[in-house]
């Protein structure tokens, strides 16, 4: 098998709300992979059916092979789950609940949960409630890290951290993603870019696209076109153009399938020969940003 | 099992202090216990130990099993079962074992100790436990039944003590409600057959409940379920026959069939005394004079049912109103007392009334009888408990009682017989006049913490009911016997043109026929 989970069609309605309508995606084994959308875009919901904590409207979605309306009991022992808005036994010690959850996995690795502890920096005798938010959310992945889970989900997780506590988390991930496919959901595209592989992005519900991030960064290019003179806008532009604006004697726009000669000859069949022409690599939120306002589906 | 016994040592240390606030509380009541049988000695239960005991005691009975509901609501609650958010609920967690480890902790917590206690009151108080092994497993089951497994069941739909406590709010609302109900519903007395329904729809309902929630979390569902057991005991209440019922379980008994004859006595002479305020119900009584009942039997009045109609058609039903009143063969007479509405009676009042009278018997007879001489100090009543006469007390003994007594149990006293020493003014009693009390078995156990409870025993004229006992002294023959159930029936008598007196509110009369309404002719 070669995908860690794949949903087809997924659609869920809370009462009149179509929080998912029809997502269907593939994550391939041993990816990183960030899905990505506006707070509200229905992050969550596809998360917490994965996990079966929410059942969907109609679709079907599979977790490790498995339907994941069926994910409980001794199947959750291959995955980890670290989400922003868990309710952990606060009443605990960091100790108390790597101990205590020990005995859940057979493939509890302790050494590991000793580096872990190491690598994070945890006060095992603190109780959950007196760590801070960072604090917690590490002990939340050590606790989910400690059985070489081959299925890491993280929701939100490094919602609110501050930079140090981020990378420190995104490193702990690092250090583990040759053996576990890791599924992180976030609405902060810098704190993805650095260790995704592949990305996909969610609005009101609707996958817009979802691929790896090296192509997608590849086939973005903001391009600038400099004339003599102040040229006329093409009423039918390319469908790669996105976001086709000028400005005196300069027209910009965002190429969505970028290809050096084929943009050229998109070019100059258009606008002639520019004086100058210019294409630049795109940072991801800059991808998402031009992709939002678009509103048009590249993929 | 590794998983269970996991949870289990985790629900010990997170709830480590309820756990010993919950067994406090249980050795405080065994505390208790013991001080009121030292204390329960009629004599010596001044009112300095009534006011100390008695007071500590009504302090300490409810908080026990409320530290046990808190008890079993935190352990539930612990792994919430109610949201989306609980760490818990991604982890490997097998339902079968979060149940099971919350079952275990009800058990080691909670019954074990009820357990081991009711053991050790059971030998405090002179009784073997190994006697009572039955018993006591009736007990814990009864306590799972009743208080444990409902509880357990609103705390798997709520998720905190807050939401826990707004729930059992509804419960006490529903109920009152459902009494409320119950007084409008005639005959709803007659609760044999609707409690026995309603408790198994309630056992089912909450065990349904717990089953869900545990495999499949699914809250809105089973709050559903409980609001249609809500609905479902309310219906049960309204639609049972309970005509039908009463005419089943107590055939209607022919003139050569029942077991006693009834007269229905003229009324008394108006007296003069004090007055009962009954506010606005109005006692109605009827008097009987009573033959022909066997010399070895008696009869239980189980329950009566009055109709009263007038010429002009005005109607009005008593329902079933139960009672446990026995009638014992050299009794010359009996009663059955009613209340109706003042202004139900005013209605009814405007013309003489036929009344249509239902008296429902459980027959007995009498036998296996034994006489016991009242020795000094504590005695052994078989077949009941432990006793110690109270001369000179409105009741005769003071009895330790365990768990499980014989099924039905009549003792007699000829009253001229007491040894007890007369009182000024008091003249001794007739020869034959006999005082009685027909004690029995509620059920598989006696209900409650305790496994040993005190029972006074009161001995009754039961026709004169207002002669004062002799009481029983040491050297007093006493009689006991054990009757056998033989079987039920119902008696109903037709009295027409019964006349309808004012009502006298305020009249200067004695007692509860001072103020009260005697229908006869």
């Amino acid at each position: 098998m070669t995908t860690a989970i794949q949903t087809d069609h997924l659609v869920k309605k809370f009462r009149r709300v179509k929080a998912l309508q029809g997502l269907t995606l593939t994550v391939p084994r041993g990816a990183v992979y960030a899905l990505v959308g506006p707070n509200g875009a229905g992050k969550t919901t596809a998360i917490k059916i994965l996990m079966n904590i929410l059942r969907s409207t109609s679709g079907r979605a599979e977790v490790l092979g498995i339907d994941s309306s069926h994910i409980r009991g001794r199947l959750l022992e291959s995955i980890g789950y670290v989400s922003e808005n868990q309710e952990m036994p606060e009443w605990m010690t960091v100790g108390a609940l790597l101990a205590y959850l020990r005995p859940f996995y057979p493939a509890w690795d302790s050494n590991l949960e000793a580096d872990l502890i190491k690598q994070f920096d945890l006060p095992r005798d603190r109780k959950l409630r007196h760590l801070s938010r960072g604090m917690r959310m590490k002990a939340a992945l050590a606790s989910s890290l400690a059985y070489h889970p081959k299925l890491i989900v993280l929701d939100e997780p490094f919602t609110g951290l501050d930079p140090l506590v981020r990378d420190e988390l995104i490193q702990g991930l690092l250090d583990r993603a040759e053996e576990s496919t890791i599924f992180v959901s976030s609405h902060d595209l810098a704190e993805i870019e650095t260790f995704a592989s592949h990305v996909a992005y969610l609005e009101e519900g609707k996958l817009r696209f979802s691929e790896e991030l090296s192509s997608l960064v590849d086939r973005f290019r903001e391009v600038e076109l400099t004339f003599d003179a102040p040229p006329a806008l093409p009423q039918q532009p390319p469908d790669t153009w996105v976001q086709l604006s000028a400005s005196a004697a300069v027209v910009r726009f965002t190429e969505s399938r970028f290809d050096a000669e084929r943009t050229n000859t998109d070019i100059q069949k258009i606008f002639g020969e520019p004086r100058n022409v210019k294409f630049s690599p795109m940072s991801l939120r800059s991808i998402f940003l031009a992709m939002a306002k678009s509103g048009r589906n590249s993929a | 099992m590794n998983q269970v016994l996991n949870i289990f040592r985790k629900d010990i240390r997170h709830h480590w202090k309820e756990i010993a606030a919950s067994l406090a509380l249980l050795l405080g009541f065994m505390w208790m216990q013991l001080q009121e049988w030292a204390h329960s000695d009629v004599k010596a239960y001044d009112l300095g130990s009534i006011a100390i005991f008695g007071f500590l005691g009504q302090l300490v009975v409810p908080l026990v099993p409320i530290s046990w509901m808190f008890l079993i609501v935190r352990a539930v609650q612990g792994e919430s079962l109610v949201g989306d958010r609980q760490f818990w609920i991604t982890r490997p967690y097998d339902w079968k074992n979060l149940a099971a480890a919350k079952l275990l902790f009800i058990l080691a917590f909670i019954s074990l100790p009820l357990f081991i206690a009711d053991i050790f009151l059971l030998a405090k108080a002179g009784f073997s436990p190994l006697s009572y092994v039955g018993p006591l497993f009736w007990l814990q089951l009864i306590w799972m039944l009743i208080l444990f497994l409902p509880t357990a069941a609103l705390a798997a739909v709520t998720r905190s003590i807050g939401q826990m406590l707004l729930a059992l709010l509804f419960v006490v609302v529903f109920v009152i409600a459902l009494s409320a109900l119950s007084e409008a519903i005639s005959n709803s007395g007659f609760a044999n057959f609707s409690a026995n329904v309603i408790f198994l729809l309630t056992i089912a309902t909450v065990s349904a409940v717990l089953l869900q929630q545990y495999s499949l979390r699914k809250t809105g569902q089973s709050r559903l379920m409980l609001v249609g057991l809500a609905a479902a005991i309310a219906l049960v209440l309204v639609a049972t026959p309970y005509r039908t019922l009463i005419a089943h379980e107590y055939p209607l008994a022919t003139a050569a069939s029942a077991p006693l004859h009834l007269t229905l006595l003229p009324p008394p002479p108006p007296s003069v005394g004090s007055t009962y305020n009954f506010g606005n119900n109005m006692p109605v009584h009827l008097s009987f004079s009573v033959s022909g009942l066997p010399k070895d039997s008696f009869v239980l009045l189980n329950g009566r049912i009055i109709t009263l109609t007038n010429s002009r058609g005005a109607h009005w039903d008593s329902g079933w109103l139960a009672s446990r009143m026995p009638v014992f063969p050299d009794q010359s007479s009996m009663s059955a007392d009613f209340y109706m509405k003042n202004d139900e009676y005013d209605r009814l009042k405007s013309s003489p009334v036929h009344a249509h009278l239902l008296l429902a018997f459980t027959v007995f007879h009498d036998k296996d009888q034994n006489q016991l001489i009242v020795p000094s100090g504590e005695f052994f009543l078989p077949g009941y408990g432990f006793c110690s006469a109270s001369p000179r007390s409105w009741a005769a003994a003071s009895c330790r009682v365990p768990l499980r007594i014989a099924d039905y149990l009549v003792l007699t006293e000829e009253m001229a017989k007491s040894t007890c020493p007369l009182g000024k003014n008091e003249t001794p009693a007739n020869p034959g006049d006999m005082a009685r009390q027909f004690l029995e078995n509620e059920g598989p156990v006696e209900p409650g913490i305790s496994p040993v409870g005190i029972k006074q025993v009161i001995l009754y004229d039961w026709t004169h009911s207002d002669r004062r006992i002799p009481g029983v002294c040491p050297g007093t023959p006493l009689t006991v016997s054990y009757p056998e159930e033989t079987g039920h029936t119902r008696i109903e008598l037709d009295f027409d043109n019964l006349p309808l007196p004012d009502r006298r509110p305020g009249s200067d009369s004695p007692g509860f026929f001072g103020s009260a309404i005697i229908l006869g002719h």
